[in-house]
């Protein structure tokens, strides 16, 4: 379900993953919404996946509508990589 | 002995007809598939059940002779428990999860077959009817999902009415269609029924 190089934003709220899960396929980005993978808490229990080649589309998306994911990861082999803090939102 | 040619089968068919053959299986099954896809599904989930494979590249595919030992040694050892036979049915007559808001709804549900991708015990089938049939249909999201529950084993299963009354059954991207009574059949005679 996620691909090795895939991000997966985590956002604080159910209602915030479903805005911005609306606000990208409205946009036609190729997006999907999957469970929070174990490994990262998430409260809701659910994320967005993406692909690099979307992810200068999604996260400008996100931005312009105040969405930005509480944390977001990479996935590299078996673990998610946490990328830096400028991608973050408290 | 007990043959099995599925060579020519799309996936996750291989898989199933090897599990079924398995559950009634007595000693060895050989097994003919094709290269890739199948083979490798096939293998994993033999393997992943405890069974081993011993495999043989033929000039058209690979024959696959698979063996359980231990698990027809225990079965002779200790006789089952009547209540224990029959597969575990998982039957999802909706494309939402629970009452409430339809959005809410389908996101759980959605979210409940993906995680469905992380247990370790899974059903043997899931039948889906009403609009349970739309998340096998094209265009839903847990397509892909639905197709690595059956490369895994389990067998997905759409009712034939309801993919008629939803003009989905030229669409239909994960699974097979079956009947009412298969799925009466099947319910009445399952270890467990899990009903969504």
């Amino acid at each position: 379900m996620i691909k090795d190089g895939d991000f997966v934003a985590i956002f604080n709220s159910i209602h915030r993953v479903m805005e911005a899960e609306r606000l990208l396929k409205d946009k036609q980005l190729k997006i999907l919404l999957i469970p929070a993978p174990r490994a990262l808490a998430a409260d809701c229990g659910l994320a967005i996946r993406y692909a690099e080649d979307v992810r200068g589309e999604v996260e400008g998306a996100l931005a312009a509508a105040g969405l930005l994911p509480r944390d977001l990861y990479r996935k590299n082999g078996d673990s998610f990589v946490k990328i830096g803090d400028e991608n973050e939102q408290a | 002995m007990n043959k099995l040619d599925v060579r020519g089968m799309a996936c996750p068919l291989p898989v199933v007809q090897v599990k079924r053959a398995l559950e009634s299986a007595q000693g060895e099954l050989h097994v003919l598939l094709d290269d890739g896809a199948p083979r490798e599904n096939v293998k994993r989930f033999a393997q992943g059940r405890g069974y081993q494979v011993h495999e043989e590249q033929l000039e058209d595919g690979f024959a696959f002779t698979i063996t359980g030992p231990g698990v027809t040694a225990a079965r002779e050892a200790i006789p089952a428990p009547a209540v224990a036979a029959g597969p575990t049915v998982m039957l999802i007559g909706s494309d939402r999860m629970g009452d409430g808001p339809e959005e809410l709804g389908r996101i759980l549900m959605k979210n409940f077959i993906m995680t469905l991708l992380e247990m370790n015990e899974l059903p043997d089938r899931i039948f889906f009817v009403n609009t349970g049939v739309l998340l096998a249909a094209e265009g839903s999201e847990v397509v892909e999902t639905l197709n690595e529950l059956g490369n895994r084993g389990v067998e997905v299963l759409s009712c034939g009415i309801c993919l008629d009354f939803f003009k989905k059954k030229e669409t239909l991207a994960a699974g097979g269609v079956t009947n009412m009574f298969t799925i009466a059949e099947t319910m009445l005679s399952a270890r467990s029924v899990v009903r969504l």
